[in-house]
């Protein structure tokens, strides 16, 4: 069962969700915000972050360049 | 070494008042869409005296797939393309996903931390100024770390 959340977004936005949509990409607008925030957070993990910041360590202090 | 900036490095580093840093790299370019981004939030940011303004640079198809794949803004596909055209460029980002995709390209990426680190190894600042700004990254600036994470890092570069 799925969360209903209300929020706001632009115009030209959601128009171009919709043509998606109505051109047989997606389901629906509900499955396409879904998935677009699913990519995000896959993208945006805490763990990766972490990892990337201790590569800034090992190249800030013992990097060559 | 060419290094190609997103907005984060430029926005932070000036918070902490230590936008000069990026002057010890050979060559710093700065995507269009990164610089009118900047522009519009933190002009003083901006530094025309050794920042070059870059106009955007055609991007590969793979590249395109890359950056809708990571849902990346539009300075950050700027900047990969740049960094595509300067083989050999670094991306400064502190941007996750941006990260993700120069590691999918074979770009080399650093974001802040990693330049203040940089800056004490390479003579810029001393052990004590590098860990003041460390330890003002939560309460000087908008750059995101787990506070754990951050002591870590501030207890590796006390130690000797």
């Amino acid at each position: 069962m799925g969360k209903t959340i209300q929020a706001e977004l632009p115009e030209r936005l959601m128009e171009d969700a919709q043509t998606l949509v109505d051109n047989g990409w997606a389901g629906s607008v509900n499955e396409l915000l879904a998935e677009a925030l699913r990519r995000y957070l896959e993208s945006h993990r805490d763990d990766l972050a972490e990892r990337f910041i201790r590569d800034d360590v090992e190249w800030g202090l013992r990097g060559q360049d | 070494m060419v290094v190609v900036t997103d907005a984060g490095p430029l926005i932070h580093l000036d918070e902490l008042g230590e936008i000069d840093l990026l002057v010890d790299f050979p060559r710093v370019l700065v995507p269009e869409a990164v610089w009118d981004e900047v522009t519009q939030h933190r002009p003083g940011a901006l530094l025309p005296s050794f920042m070059e303004k870059m106009a955007a640079h055609s991007s590969s198809s793979e590249l395109n797939a890359i950056g809708r794949l990571y849902t990346l803004h539009h300075g950050e596909w700027q900047a990969l393309a740049l960094c595509v055209h300067f083989a050999g460029s670094r991306l400064l980002t502190d941007d996750t996903a941006a990260r993700l995709a120069a590691k999918a390209l074979n770009i080399a990426a650093s974001g802040t931390i990693g330049i203040l680190l940089r800056a004490m190894r390479r003579g810029q600042h001393d052990k004590t100024q590098t860990l003041a700004l460390l330890e003002a990254i939560p309460t000087q600036t908008s750059l995101h770390i787990r506070s754990s994470l951050l002591a870590q890092i501030i207890a590796e570069v006390r130690s000797p």
